[in-house]
């Protein structure tokens, strides 16, 4: 019988090119982009797979409050890790300290690479549980010990065997290479670190580490854990909370709170609101699931209401069927097993697209998903996935043209009312509410995305570059490299700076000026600069005066920027003092010279922050910033800089970004959700105009004797044309209506995470109406007008 | 005795007012029997087969069909007794267009839920039995009326059903069709005993059965 159902669709299909490329075409695409965001949510979900123990891992994060507003931070004291240990020590299996990631230099004989590592106290590789394929297992217990990835060792040592060859680590240290890990996968924390130095070896080569051990405002460094096994993240956090207010009276106005952040929300859920854990990348996956749930039902619309359009051709069937003895199930079933051969067609159609459009939608993404050909589960999913898919599509049209009766339709005087009934009226209008809505939703996420970037940022990104210096082989060599540079023609001006130009590393606290309110907790943006700083950026000086060489008091001096004049409520800023409010050992003061321009250094959709820039009196930067020559190509420049470079520090790799690059990395992530919404929704768009050419096609069909019968009687091609778009226009306006409201309701929302915004204007909501009214008059037109010229007489004879 | 019809009244509601489609028909009919039923358009004469082949419903009386009371039925049932008893033959024919002639005889075999191999050999025998093997994978749309409606009566017959009933059943084919096909009947009811009943505007036609029902306006004259 299945058999028999099946040939008959299949003989149904073949019959009906047109239809069934619609329907199958549909289908497909919808099914593709439900599949693609399948994967993609997938790996998003899939997210620290690697790590076995990932119930139990936590890192240890701290929130303060200052003046109100609660901040949250991963970064943490030293005297932390003792406090941990002696009054917790059992509820952790394992408890690590651990440096931030950075690039460092590596050098084997004539090799050298830049890759970033860091440095972890002895257990924290069997805290992870890394895999380590060569050497020992308790790789950190020697001081001079690295541990090497398994990339970064080929890329070293080639077929070389590794073990026990000495490294060179930032052009002075060197380390025995004590073990080989494999790589820790992409789509997982820690996947960028490419070596573990121990951590007693960061304590060893850095003073202000040492210095750091008993300084609960020196909050530097991270901690990572692995619980013991009677015990719950929970249950940790509400006995640690307090452990740093409690030793340290200093910080305990500001009402340190430690506690455990799972490893299974440092990815999704990473975002900190005020002290409490809100949201993060997972509203992206609800995003997206949503709108792949919505593809996918425009593309099931299309196939109810093509199907319940040609009821009428199905009808007669319907009829003989039931005279013949068939029953309203095994119709049902019939039609059932129909939709489920289409929905089957459509999958292996998407499949196949999907397959061949990944690459790009990785590219798109930032992903590296591969097709997961060997993964019984996909299958198994992908088969529920086709059964849901042929239920939700095949079950409205199962149940209509099953209830028909067989005397009516075998009279052959049944008619499906006059074209398009009230359901697939319904059907449309909800298909072009997700479509309208989509558009309005994508134009708002684009113009977001260019107000900011057209947002002045404070000072002339084009043309600027950056180069790292974080090795020690730097220090004390700027005069003498900013005279080669500049002298070589490539560079017109060049400073250092603490963080790069588009980042703020640190924060500072701990500081008395005149006329501060009491109680007031400040909040510093602090980078330490060289003297050209300002003038290499082209920052605005506003008042005061930029740094000068010629005065020496000047390395005591500070730039203050626009938001911290008022931040720190001073009426003429320059020639104040910055104390700072450590009684027994105060630094010396800072004086204000001068005031610039605010500059973006954090999100441009966030407020700049009040900002400090401070004398780098130890020549100990971590970046040159360089103006390039805008007289010479930038290739020419940066060859000739290379060549500068190389003759100083030949030991060291020469890298460096373009801070306009650098600056459009933070549009990174809101460009790739603009351009997926971008891309689904054309594709929705498409969709719901293949429905609705099929839709036409088939009214136009129907109605082809009244057409005649009207030409016949004086009716020109515009009247006709005219009778059959306005049906389909009225429904795409009422979608409009609805859509709206809808749109304006959630993208104010999604707007309101930004505190730099546009505004909503309203023809941003005209113009996609106006689009859509446009995409369904070019659709139905073209049935419209066919139906239109056809010759009267041919269609009259035909009754 | 095949089925009794007993005060058998049907009718739409129109503005307010009945109109009998079928009004007080009373009608037994014997195995064996070739009944044709006759009476201008619109006398009811098509709503009264479709009523006994329990297509259509009606509104007052009773109706025994091999002493099931089928106004009591449920419709599952119903269709299983249809299913098992009573063939169909339209005046368009109605084959399935997507189906070959061997798998439209092939269908209510189907639904019957005869065994594979039983079916094949039912088939064969019905399209040697119509001299129609050669046309056997042919289309409808690729066959001439008349062979259309040979297709139809077949398909009618091969669930050895005790009734047919024809609606029409010659109404578009030519004089030379038309006598093959009512000569076919007639072979049918008296060499086999198939109980016929027919619906048709031919004097000619009428003639080839035993007894004529004349409807008017849905009652019988």
């Amino acid at each position: 019988m299945f058999k028999n159902y099946l040939k008959v669709a299949w003989r149904n299909l073949l019959k009906n090119k047109g239809y069934t490329f619609i329907n199958v075409g549909g289908l497909a695409l919808g099914m593709a982009v439900t599949l693609i965001i399948g994967l993609w949510i997938q790996d998003e979900l899939s997210y620290n797979s690697y790590f076995k123990n990932k119930e139990s891992i936590a890192q240890v994060f701290q929130s303060q409050t200052f003046n109100g507003e609660t901040g949250t931070w991963s970064a943490l004291p030293r005297p932390l890790e003792n406090a941990l240990r002696d009054g917790y020590g059992d509820n952790f299996k394992h408890l690590v300290m651990c440096s931030w990631t950075n690039d460092h230099y590596l050098k084997y004989g004539e090799k050298s690479i830049s890759r970033p590592g860091n440095y972890m106290q002895q257990n924290g590789p069997e805290l992870f549980g890394l895999e380590i394929i060569k050497g020992e297992q308790d790789a950190l217990r020697e001081i001079n010990s690295i541990m090497l990835s398994a990339s970064t060792a080929e890329a070293l040592f080639g077929n070389e065997d590794p073990i026990n060859k000495t490294v060179t680590v930032s052009n002075e240290h060197k380390l025995n290479v004590s073990a080989v890990y494999s790589d820790i996968p992409v789509n997982n924390s820690f996947n960028d670190t490419d070596y573990i130095i121990p951590w007693e070896k960061y304590l060893a080569v850095n003073e202000w580490i040492r210095n750091a051990e008993d300084s609960w405002g020196n909050n530097s460094f991270q901690m990572f854990v692995e619980l013991a096994d009677n015990t719950t993240i929970e249950q940790v956090t509400d006995r640690i909370k307090n452990v740093k207010k409690d030793l340290n009276e200093d910080t305990a106005q500001f009402n340190p709170q430690i506690f455990l952040f799972p490893m299974k929300d440092w990815y999704l859920r990473s975002s900190f609101e005020n002290g409490k854990q809100e949201g993060g990348r997972i509203k992206y996956v609800w995003l997206f699931g949503v709108i792949g749930a919505f593809v996918l039902l425009l593309a099931c619309i299309n196939f109810m209401n093509l199907s319940t359009a040609r009821s009428e051709k199905r009808g007669k069937e319907v009829g003989i069927r039931k005279s013949i003895g068939s029953q309203r199930g095994q119709l049902i079933y019939q039609f059932l097993s129909e939709s489920f051969l289409v929905v089957l067609f459509a999958f292996v159609v998407a499949v196949v697209l999907v397959f061949l459009s990944l690459n790009g939608f990785n590219e798109l993404s930032r992903k590296e998903i591969s097709f997961p050909w060997d993964n019984g589960m996909f299958w198994l999913v992908s088969l529920l996935f086709i059964v849901f898919t042929s239920l939700l599509a095949g079950s409205y049209p199962a149940l209509y043209l099953s209830s028909f009766k067989p005397v009516d339709v075998l009279k052959g005087t049944f008619k499906t009312g006059k074209y398009a009934g009230l359901p697939r009226k319904i059907l449309v209008v909800v298909q072009f509410t997700v479509s309208v809505a989509f558009i309005i939703g994508t134009v708002i996420v684009m113009q977001q995305i260019n107000f900011a970037k057209n947002r002045p940022v404070g000072y002339d990104k084009e043309g600027l570059i950056q180069i790292p210096t974080f090795s020690q082989d730097f220090v004390g060599k700027y005069d003498l490299m900013r005279a080669e540079f500049i002298g070589s023609g490539a560079v017109v001006e060049m400073s250092t700076s603490s963080s790069p130009t588009t980042q703020i590393w640190s924060n500072r606290s701990g500081f008395t000026w005149e006329g501060k309110p009491e109680g007031f907790q400040e909040d510093l943006a602090w980078t330490e600069v060289s003297a050209e700083y300002a003038k290499s950026l082209n920052l605005k000086i506003l008042e005061g005066r930029d740094f000068s060489r010629d005065f020496a008091t000047d390395s005591l001096g500070i730039l203050i920027n626009e938001t911290a004049k008022k931040y720190l409520g001073m009426e003429n800023p320059v020639g104040q003092l910055l104390r700072d409010d450590d009684e027994e050992d105060p630094n010396p003061p800072l004086k204000i010279i001068g005031v610039v321009q605010d500059m973006i250094t954090q999100s441009p959709y966030e407020p700049v922050k009040q900002g400090v820039y401070v004398y780098d009196r130890h020549d100990n930067a971590s970046y040159y910033n360089m103006r390039l020559n805008p007289n010479q190509s930038a290739t020419q420049n940066i060859t000739t800089i290379e060549s500068v470079f190389k003759e100083h520090f030949p030991e060291i790799p020469f890298e460096y970004d373009f801070i306009d690059g650098e600056y459009g990395e933070k549009f990174a992530s809101e460009e790739r959700i603009g351009t997926l919404s971008g891309v689904f929704t054309a594709l929705a768009i498409l969709i719901s105009c293949l429905g609705l050419f099929g839709l036409t096609s088939f009214v136009a069909e129907q109605r082809k004797k009244e057409i005649g019968v009207r030409k016949v009687l004086g009716a020109s091609i515009f009247n006709v044309w005219n009778m059959l778009s306005k049906d389909f226009l009225k429904l795409v306006v009422i979608s409009c209506f609805i859509a709206v409201p809808i749109a304006y309701f959630v993208m104010n929302g999604w707007l309101q995470e930004y505190p730099y915004r546009v505004v909503l204007k309203w023809w941003i909501f005209a113009i996609a109406m106006l689009g859509a009214m446009l995409v369904t008059i070019a659709t139905v037109s073209f049935q419209a007008i066919k139906a239109a010229r056809a010759n009267p007489v041919k269609s009259l004879r035909t009754e | 005795m095949l089925l009794q019809l007993r005060n058998i009244f049907k009718w739409v509601q129109q503005g307010g007012q009945r109109i009998f489609l079928l009004k007080d028909i009373n009608l037994e009919v014997q195995e064996g029997e070739f009944i044709s039923i006759m009476g201008p358009s619109g006398s009811g004469k098509s709503t009264l087969l479709n009523v006994i082949g329990m297509l259509d419903t009606f509104d007052e009386g009773e109706y025994d069909f091999l002493s099931e009371s089928v106004h009591t039925l449920k419709e599952k049932y119903r269709s299983n007794l249809y299913k098992e008893y009573i063939g169909f033959v339209f005046q368009s024919y109605h084959l399935l267009d997507d189906l070959t002639v061997e798998e439209n005889l092939e269908m209510p075999l189907l639904y019957k839920k005869i065994k594979s191999s039983e079916r094949k050999a039912l088939v064969a025998d019905m399209l040697d039995r119509f001299s129609i093997v050669g046309k056997k994978d042919l289309f409808p749309t690729q066959l001439s009326g008349g062979q259309q409606q040979l297709v139809g009566v077949a398909r009618a017959l091969i669930g050895k059903p005790k009734l047919i009933l024809a609606d029409e059943p010659t109404g578009n084919l030519n004089s030379q069709q038309s006598e093959e096909i009512m000569q076919l009947f007639k072979k049918l009811n008296k060499e086999e005993g198939v109980t016929i009943i027919q619906v048709t505007h031919s004097e000619k036609n009428a003639a080839y059965g035993s007894r004529i029902i004349n409807l008017l306006d849905g009652r019988k004259i």
